[in-house]
């Protein structure tokens, strides 16, 4: 018998095939990276190529939640929207009844428990996605999490999800130094840099979105990205012209 | 004058009131006075804020109720919060307004609170707009309401104009709110003013000691 037709039932093994499927489905979406600072959180995105005709304004992977929060996914797009839209209202009752932003840790585990909940209900599908969600509390604390299909969420200080992310973290994890972190410019090249190891053809096809302390979410355009990705090519030289002597 | 009756008949705190939006040549002011009162004889506070900030350039003025304003203006916030992530964009003033409104003729049985929605948006820059008690939406260059409004209806209709610079606007608004204070018993204390522009919101207060004074003062 076939443990993978309905959502609510266990394999023998102790599998819930449905949910590894998911994780299979957010395997082929498009990468996401993020990487937490001291004073600053960075999420980019791999901006898959589209048809010449469309608008690319539309294609958007990073949301806001709130002023303090956003998130990137990787996945089904389509089940990212009912997922975002539902922490949106949720962020904002947040507000009304007790009169305060939300933690990220708060939102992080409201999605979660959505997603959990679609793992052990008759006749839903769990959501095809995984998420990383950045943002500051309101004392100031930056925080990275990143959630799964299953329902799972966990802190990092910088991760990767999607197409190709075990190579990314593997990069991340060579890479990543704490005392990078203090600086606002090396954790955004830290991200960029990331991205480039499996994103084609460079700098335009990377979105990025920044979040200082105490300000709101700021997506960096062309011209800026371009300026990063020179700064680290021209790095690079450097570096193996050192090595060369 | 309806909003005057209807003080006496409001229970529990009312914001007997003067609360006015003027705009001008780029931006639009907003003012109020400080005085809440229970019953027309008790202050409650003479430091409450009458001027509720719904998103970054949008403010509303309350008149009536505190408790019924309160909840529609937390209310208005979420929604109008909601509706500009989703569209990605500030929300336009007037859509802050149509929020308020819906929530006041929706609930015209229970609610006995009337606002003032002004701001600044980049399609049509500084607006004003009037929900009155029932859910009637109105815009106008400038507005005044709450039960001191009545007092001062001769002085705007006469000093109001046009395009003013932001000091004659000021002043405008100032005089005003200190005639009203004034003459009205049920309006005092301080007067808030905030200046709402494309560049940013200023808020002004100005202690009741140093508010102009007029003629037999």
């Amino acid at each position: 018998m076939s443990y993978d037709r309905a959502i609510t039932v266990f394999s023998p093994d102790g599998h819930l095939f449905q949910v590894e499927y998911a994780q299979e489905a957010v395997k082929k979406g498009s990468t996401a990276v993020g990487v937490r600072g001291k004073k600053i959180v960075v999420l980019g995105v791999e901006k898959k190529s589209i048809a010449k005709l469309q608008d690319d304004r539309t294609v958007r992977k990073i949301c806001a939640l709130d002023d303090n929060v956003f998130l990137a996914f990787a996945g089904l797009t389509a089940d990212a929207r009912v997922v975002v839209n539902r922490a949106r209202v949720e962020c904002q009752s947040h507000r009304l009844t007790v009169e305060d932003p939300v933690t990220v840790e708060y939102i992080t585990r409201f999605i979660s428990s959505i997603k959990q909940r679609y793992t052990q209900s008759n006749g839903r599908r769990p959501f095809g996605i995984s998420s990383l969600i950045v943002g500051f509390d309101f004392d100031g604390t930056p925080h990275l999490y990143q959630t799964e299909p299953s329902g799972t969420y966990h802190a990092w200080k910088a991760n990767a999800i999607g197409r190709s992310a075990k190579t990314v973290r593997e990069f991340l994890e060579k890479h990543y130094k704490e005392e990078d972190m203090e600086s606002d410019t090396e954790v955004i090249k830290l991200a960029i840099r990331a991205l480039l190891e499996v994103v084609q053809s460079g700098g335009k096809n990377i979105e990025l979105a920044i979040m200082k302390q105490d300000e709101s979410m700021k997506i960096l355009d062309q011209e800026e990205i371009k300026k990063y990705v020179t700064a680290i090519e021209n790095e690079k030289e450097e570096a193996e012209k050192k090595k060369k002597t | 004058m309806e909003r005057h009756y209807m003080d006496s008949k409001i229970k529990g705190v009312s914001t007997g009131t003067t609360i006015l939006a003027v705009t001008f040549n780029g931006g639009v002011i907003i003012g109020s006075d400080s005085r809440a009162s229970m019953g027309g004889n008790y202050v409650c506070s003479k430091t409450i804020n009458k001027l509720i900030q719904v998103h970054d350039r949008i403010f509303c003025c309350i008149a009536g109720s505190l408790a019924d304003a309160q909840a529609v203006t937390k209310t208005a916030k979420f929604q109008i919060s909601l509706h500009s992530i989703q569209m990605e964009s500030p929300p336009l003033v007037k859509a802050a307004a149509s929020v308020m409104k819906e929530l006041c003729y929706n609930n015209k049985e229970e609610l006995q609170a009337g606002f003032i929605t002004a701001g600044w948006d980049k399609k049509k820059g500084p607006q004003v707009y009037t929900v009155a008690l029932g859910g009637m939406l109105l815009s106008l260059p400038f507005t005044i309401g709450g039960s001191g409004s009545t007092y001062i209806y001769g002085y705007t209709d006469a000093k109001y104009k046009p395009d003013m610079s932001r000091e004659e606007c000021l002043q405008f608004a100032t005089n005003a709110l200190a005639l009203a204070m004034g003459r009205d018993n049920v309006s005092g204390g301080v007067a808030h003013l905030v200046v709402i522009t494309e560049g940013g919101v200023e808020h002004v207060v100005i202690p009741g000691d140093k508010l102009p004074k007029f003629h037999d003062e």
